[in-house]
């Protein structure tokens, strides 16, 4: 079978149609077949088991009239008093019922006019003749709508849970990315070996401290594991992580870097996503004083502002770039490559509450604050 | 034999004093001249001292161990053997292809004896055999050809990192007013200690800014390194002139001032 032309005729009409109307079109044709099958069983019902008179073609032509009458004057009815909206069940059918009759005459009419019929004179009806018809018609127009609006039904349905499902997928794909990307971040290779480096030194020339570097490490490795795992921590385990890699860092650089904690009792407990503050201290180290020659020191700072979580991170390094702008989200700076990401996972964690910002500390040095809405 | 003597940069204590004794263990007569912690200092103290050996951690402050031995390879005076450099480099701060391309030599963090054993008795070899030390300097300009990123080539991008915004105005605070500058009216980029001097026709104004801070976001084929400290606009180059020791000399259009041309980057002006 060529589906050409039927495929040409499908863009061609997705492209003048809007999507609403071209959906409502889809649903139309969908329904056809069923429409059809439907009138074609009346025709035959009516000839056959009704016993009315006339032909079968007769009655097949004006079953098609009359059907196609019903299904297009619920519709009308039902854009009329619903709009796009979804029509309560028993007001529904009791409209399909009500809009019957008035189908079946509308389709007769119609039918004897194009054909060139003798209009059925309607004085001369009896009751006991059309009373049939009139019941034919209510039934399975009842029928036929409740069909056609489960068909709609299910389909939307079916959209909707296809739907879902890709933003399921979706969601799960970012969030593994997430995942591997924090695992990745945490436990940088680099950090990791340069420690044992150190270790491996400290075992031949300072027993005790060695002991020491390997109780941080320790920490480090399993808080950064569970923390990356979990979606939610707390402040106080997020310290605790940052005590053991400052503590490493400080042994490793010796008198180079100082550093201060200080996490208020009645925060410890605050909720807090990881990877939100390890990466502005790791910034502070890996920008500010690892690369200044005569080190200095770095403060982490919990403190509650009305409903906002306000952190602190306090370096006198190096400081803020010389074309630093804290307004561009993207910038050639080597110091902020990590704040667009922090950003983005702020707004779709808190929403546009959240903010990080970066400013020069004095008289040298960088502070990063970092605000968050404290979920009571 | 006199002994030898050898210079550690390294800016972490604990490594520092690691590397310390174990060469102590491995090579009781080499003599230790100078254990410094940054880059700076392990300039000064080798063209102080002049050891034979240098060992430069990559990554430190005040200037990488690469760096340093781009510095050194400027200043070193003519009539003194250069020195042998160990590179001395954690898991993934350097491109380990680059250290073996170029042939230099390098010991990984954490450094294992047996590593550093081989290190050993290579640099005792080279040291014994004196007809090398003549061309070291030439040895290690090479390397750092290979080494430092975007000098072997002007114009490609060694780095695989997603290039940078490219800089078109450049705004320098001059008492109370912001100066902007069109990039394209730079005749060169001089550096000093936190500033870089940023040259035109008219004026210089300073920036506070690192030449590695800037580099990347200037275009590589038009704005070449020079110098340890300089960075020229090709375009604004009248000639370069060479005297009789090789050294290489930038005359620019419109402008009084002379460059000059490192070693290091004496290549860059071969003719075609």
């Amino acid at each position: 079978m060529n589906n050409k032309p039927l495929l040409q005729l499908q863009t061609y009409l997705q492209s003048r149609l809007k999507p609403e109307h071209y959906q409502s079109l889809v649903g139309v044709i969908g329904d056809m077949p069923r429409l059809l099958a439907i009138n074609l069983a009346c025709g035959f019902a009516v000839t056959f088991v009704l016993r009315g008179g006339g032909t079968l073609f007769q009655n097949v032509l004006f079953s098609m009239f009359i059907g196609f009458s019903a299904y297009s004057l619920i519709k009308l009815f039902k854009r009329l008093f619903w709009g796009a909206g979804t029509p309560n069940t028993i007001a529904f059918y009791l409209m399909c019922v009500m809009v019957a009759p008035l189908a079946l005459i509308v389709g007769m009419f119609i039918a004897a006019l194009a054909f060139n019929y003798p209009l059925p004179d309607i004085s001369k009806f009896k009751w006991s003749y059309m009373g049939s018809f009139v019941t034919l018609t209510c039934i399975v127009s009842l029928i036929a709508a409740w069909s056609f609006w489960s068909r709609a039904k299910i389909s939307e349905l079916q959209a909707s849970a296809e739907t879902e499902k890709a933003k399921n997928a979706a969601i799960e794909k970012q969030a593994m990315q997430a995942q591997l990307q924090m695992l990745q971040a945490q436990i940088e290779p680099h950090m990791l070996f340069n420690t044992l480096a150190n270790l491996q030194g400290l075992i031949a020339i300072d027993p005790p401290r060695a002991q020491h570097m390997l109780a941080q490490l320790i920490v480090y490795l399993r808080n950064t594991l569970s923390s990356s795992r979990a979606e939610q921590t707390t402040l106080k385990q997020e310290f605790t992580l940052m005590q053991a890699y400052l503590e490493l860092l400080a042994i490793r650089m010796g008198k180079r870097l100082q550093y201060t904690l200080d996490l208020p009792d009645d925060l410890q407990q605050t909720p807090i996503a990881p990877m939100l503050l390890q990466p502005l201290v790791e910034n502070a180290i890996k920008h500010g004083l690892e690369p200044k020659m005569e080190g200095g020191s770095i403060h982490v700072v919990a403190e509650k502002q009305g409903s906002q979580l306000h952190l602190k991170v306090i370096d006198t390094g190096l400081g803020l770039p010389f074309n630093y702008d804290d307004s561009k989200n993207v910038s050639s700076a080597a110091n902020n490559i990590g704040n667009a990401n922090i950003r983005e996972r702020l707004l779709a964690l808190y929403g546009p509450q959240a903010s990080l910002s970066l400013q020069a500390n004095q008289p040298e040095g960088a502070i990063a604050h970092l605000n968050i809405p404290i979920k009571e | 034999m006199t002994a030898k003597r050898a210079l550690i940069a390294e800016d972490e204590p604990i490594l520092s004093l690691t590397l310390q004794k174990m060469l102590e263990k491995l090579w009781p007569e080499l003599q230790l001249c100078a254990v410094v912690e940054n880059g700076v200092h392990a300039v000064q103290e080798a063209l102080d001292k002049q050891p034979d050996i240098l060992f430069l951690d990559i990554k430190m402050p005040g200037k990488t161990g690469l760096e340093v031995a781009q510095e050194l390879a400027e200043e070193w005076p003519d009539d003194k053997a250069f020195p042998l450099i160990v590179y001395v480099t954690a898991y993934d701060e350097y491109a380990i292809e680059a250290f073996e391309h170029s042939a230099s030599d390098y010991v990984l963090k954490p450094v294992t004896e047996e590593r550093l054993t081989k290190t050993v008795q290579r640099l005792q070899a080279r040291l014994a055999d004196g007809v090398q030390r003549p061309n070291e300097l030439d040895r290690v300009l090479e390397q750092l050809r290979h080494l430092v990123p975007g000098q072997a080539l002007p114009g490609g991008n060694s780095s695989n990192q997603p290039a940078p915004e490219r800089l078109r105005i450049i705004r320098a605070a001059v008492g109370n007013q912001i100066r902007m500058i069109n990039v394209d009216d730079v005749l060169y980029f001089e550096a000093t200690d936190k500033y870089i001097n940023v040259v035109t026709r008219e004026h210089s104004s300073l920036i506070r800014s690192s030449l590695r801070e800037l580099l990347p976001q200037l275009d590589s084929s038009i704005f070449w390194q020079i110098h340890r400290s300089t960075v020229v606009n090709t375009l604004h180059i009248q000639v370069a002139n060479k005297d009789d020791t090789g050294k290489i000399t930038l005359k620019l259009k419109g402008s009084e001032d002379k460059l000059q041309v490192s070693r290091v980057y004496a290549h860059l002006f071969r003719q075609m």
